[in-house]
């Protein structure tokens, strides 16, 4: 028997939710390790039930697990408790389906979805017994990362030793099959990084350097390495519609954050909001068939009997053909009392008339995002509705019996002024207004208005402002938390300390990794989780790294500076993101490319891109 | 409508999953087996699935019941043969038979048979007699937590057998019969009073605990 199962068993009776670490569940891959080529050991560096919460992670395990020569397993960050047992009685960081411990493995592929995972990111590789820094490592296995965080690879380039860049179902099989070759010929560690460096959305960090300026900014980022890229591209997937979608998905035991079917109906956006780094990185749209997705849809019905199914993308509505698809599905699966969700809605009638079709089913809340308090600030940020919109679905849904609504919005926005945080204070009252005027009283209304702060992120138009202070997000909160006092108003609002740590490290350069790693010595862990975000803990480490957090996060930048990202190449123009800084700036708004290509620049950006054409009527 | 009472086994693979999961386990099973079950009437329908008393999580069984009340009829064997192919690993119905739709399972149950292994700090001599002598008390009491606050219960009259069925160096095997129902204790309170009687010489967070049976009238 494994030894180690029964030492992890044992550990297991004394923690909290135990079926975080069993493995198990429905359609989970059982191989046997002896009898493939490659081990994989896909990485999360986050709990359980956010991380199983995440489609990449389901779409790459379903897929490497295709291949007879791979066996692909899984692994979370242990929660606080099981940590500590761990190191306790030394138990190394294991896989899920097998309890292997993790530097038996060829392959840790970490995704980064979220800034403030980076620590559980070391961490994970520390309980493993896996040296944290990349050059320290000998032999095997290779810590790989990516996902959106990782086209900013500076910050973790001391620690992982390459990135993939873009969308990874098709390189993933590149470096698989380039790493069993490489392994029969018994190659070096080093051969192999020169291996990858070779293959397109492969970025090695150890084959470049960062030249800084005497300001401290970039002055360029130079290859140290012949044959190495001046510029990484990412990939992108071209041929979506037949891309690989698993039809079979993990059904976890343990209620997790999105604890249904996610059927990816297509990928990229076209809105072009200017804060959203998603809306730019994942560009072109790229939509599957209304067939496909019935089909696939039915198949995963079957192989899960869940009893919800997500039709996810980052805008579900603009689907072309959204409202046939949600009426099939729902008259296909009431009676087997399947619902059907979309994750965000759009605010205008269409989206209310699918609410109301999908509630016929399951009752489904209502979340609304205006982002902005005033017309000019949504303008400012490209987010293409008015108040007339926003108060119409309302109203509108008001009418069809909704008593709840969540309204999103962001604050610390670039050129936001107080009269702009009041917008949002003028809005919910409109919309009580609304309420009353539709019922005649306010009774069992509840508006739930949640602000984020904002967050400028690489490779948007935005990429050059400057973050808020916290002092002034902290006035902005104040001004809310006073004026949205009322019974049927609640607000909730993000500690601003963390946004702004999110700001310094998205932004960062490979100096601010040497605060990461610093930080992570003094003990800190799960900073996404408010009860162990530890401000002080940074504000030391990165005084010990001799960084300044404040010239990431609260400068702007002249249009001319070198970033850290600019290494990398997303197929968006930097011509297009400047031309759209530029008009946030003068307030001018950019329509939804699927009117008329606005000229991003993706569409040039490698062989067989075609941007989304929408299907005559 | 018909009402099937099964009796399932959750093995070491699944001794983790709690009695809440368990139940979205077979609902989503039921689905997966494009079996129609019936759905509680009301605001909310739920479907109607009934369990036994919950079992502790990290426990294994091979002798749990639960009921399940169908729409459509389909016969006891067809049912499990279904079930079984899509239930998860570790999870399997080794009997259904139908019953009447007013027989609650609940009113059914009286008691359970257990395994219970526990490791010891050091070996006990004549633990055979001093079980007996603990059994021959009239009062067991543990200490309960209720909404009113702490308070004593006398657990022994649900107590109906208690034997040691191994010794080894470094662990006790014990067989276990207790009444089941409202208010009545679980395997690990008794092993906790009796740990108390014999002076702390067990290590009682490890343990392994399997329900045999459970029994029904
Ligand atoms: S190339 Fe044009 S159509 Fe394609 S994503 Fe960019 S702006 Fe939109």
């Amino acid at each position: 028997m494994n030894n180690l199962k029964d030492k992890i068993d044992a550990l297991l009776m004394k923690v909290s939710k135990p079926t975080r670490y069993t493995g198990g569940e429905l359609n989970s891959s059982i191989k046997n390790p002896e009898e493939v080529k490659v081990r994989f050991a896909f990485a999360f560096p986050d709990v359980y039930e956010v991380g199983m919460s995440h489609l990449g992670l389901r779409i790459l395990y379903h897929l490497l697990n295709k291949r007879e020569d791979v066996y692909c397993e899984r692994v979370f960050a242990p929660w606080l408790d099981m940590e500590k047992l761990m190191r306790e009685n030394d138990i190394p960081l294991f896989s899920l389906e097998t309890k292997t411990p993790l530097d038996k493995f060829d392959f840790i592929g970490f995704t980064l979805q979220y800034e403030l995972s980076y620590t559980n990111v070391i961490n994970m590789l520390n309980l493993a017994g896996i040296p944290i820094l990349s050059r320290d490592r000998k032999g095997l296995p290779f810590v790989i990362a990516g996902g959106p965080c990782a086209y900013n690879p500076a910050p973790l380039s001391d620690v992982i030793d390459f990135f993939v860049m873009g969308e990874g179902e098709e390189v993933i099989n590149e470096i698989i099959d380039a790493y069993i070759d490489w392994k029969k010929r018994g190659g070096e560690r080093e051969e192999f990084l020169q291996i990858v460096s070779q293959i397109k959305g492969v970025y090695v960090p150890k084959y470049y350097i960062e030249v800084y300026n005497q300001d401290g900014t970039i002055k360029e980022i130079r290859t140290i390495k012949k044959g190495v890229p001046e510029k990484v591209k990412k990939r992108i997937v071209k041929d979506f519609e037949n891309v690989y979608h698993p039809e079979e998905q993990i059904v976890p035991f343990m209620d997790i954050v999105h604890d249904r079917i996610m059927l990816e109906i297509f990928r990229g956006c076209t809105r072009g909001c200017r804060f959203c780094q998603a809306g730019m990185i994942y560009r072109p749209v790229r939509e599957k068939s209304k067939e496909k997705i019935l089909d696939l849809a039915d198949k995963l019905i079957k192989s899960t009997g869940y009893e919800e199914i997500s039709l996810t993308s980052l805008s579900t509505c603009d689907y072309s053909q959204i409202e046939d698809l949600v009426k099939k599905l729902i008259e296909k699966y009431k009676d087997k009392g399947v619902g059907v969700s979309i994750p965000s809605t759009r605010v205008d009638a269409v989206s209310i008339n699918l609410l109301k079709e999908i509630q016929k089913v399951r009752k489904t809340g209502l979340t609304l995002a205006p982002e902005a308090g005033t017309q000019r600030l949504r303008d400012v940020i490209n987010k293409g509705i008015t108040e007339e919109d926003i108060l119409e679905a309302t109203k509108e849904a008001f009418s069809a019996g909704w008593t709840n609504v969540k309204l999103y919005f962001m604050i610390g926005l670039p050129t936001e002024m107080m009269e702009d945080v009041e917008g949002i204070v003028d809005l919910a009252y409109k919309i009580v207004d609304n309420y009353k005027e539709v019922k005649g009283n306010v009774k069992n209304l509840k508006v739930t208005i949640s602000t984020s702060t904002f967050v400028p992120k690489p490779f948007t138009p935005f990429q050059w402002t400057a973050q808020d202070s916290i002092k002034d997000i902290m006035e902005k909160q104040d001004l809310l938390k006073k004026k949205l006092k009322s019974k049927v108003l609640k607000y909730n609002w993000h500690n601003p300390y963390m946004s702004f740590l999110e700001a310094v490290i998205s932004r960062g350069d490979r100096k601010v990794g040497k605060a990461i790693i610093k930080a992570w010595e003094k003990g800190c862990k799960f900073d996404g989780w408010e009860e162990y975000f530890n401000y002080d803990k940074w504000e030391k480490a990165f005084k010990e790294a001799g960084v300044n957090p404040h010239f990431y996060a609260n400068r702007e930048r002249s249009l001319e500076e070198v970033f850290p990202w600019d290494v990398i190449d997303v197929g968006v123009d930097k011509r297009y993101l400047i031309r759209e800084y530029k008009k946030s700036q003068e307030g001018r708004i950019t329509p939804d490319c699927r009117l008329y290509c606005t000229g991003c620049g993706v569409k040039d950006f490698d062989e067989g891109v075609v941007c989304f054409e929408a299907p005559q009527k | 409508m018909k009402r099937l009472r099964n009796k399932y086994i959750k093995d070491e693979r699944v001794k983790f999953i709690s009695h809440l999961d368990l139940l979205r386990v077979f609902q989503r099973a039921l689905r997966r087996a494009d079996i129609k079950v019936a759905f509680s009437q009301g605001f909310n329908p739920h479907p109607k699935i009934s369990f036994g008393p919950a079992l502790i999580v990290g426990a294994t069984t091979e002798g749990d019941y639960m009921d399940i009340d169908l729409e459509e009829d389909i016969s006891p064997e067809e049912f499990r043969k279904k079930m079984n192919k899509v239930l998860p690993p570790g999870i399997e119905i080794v009997e259904s038979y139908e019953v009447e739709l007013n027989d609650a399972l609940s009113t059914k149950i009286k008691g359970a048979e257990y395994i219970l292994q526990v490791n010891v700090k050091k070996s006990i001599k004549y633990i055979q007699n001093k079980i007996e002598e603990f059994m021959r008390k009239d009062i067991i009491e543990i200490e309960k937590e209720s909404k009113s606050g702490r308070k004593m219960v006398n657990i022994r009259p649900c107590v109906l057998e208690l034997k040691v069925i191994e010794e080894a160096e470094d662990y006790l095997k014990f067989y276990i019969k207790l009444k089941l129902g409202e208010g009545a204790p679980n395997p690990l309170h008794l092993l906790k009073a009796l740990n108390d009687y014999l002076g702390n010489l067990f290590d009682i967070d490890s343990y392994k605990l399997h329900r045999k049976n459970m029994i029904l009238e």
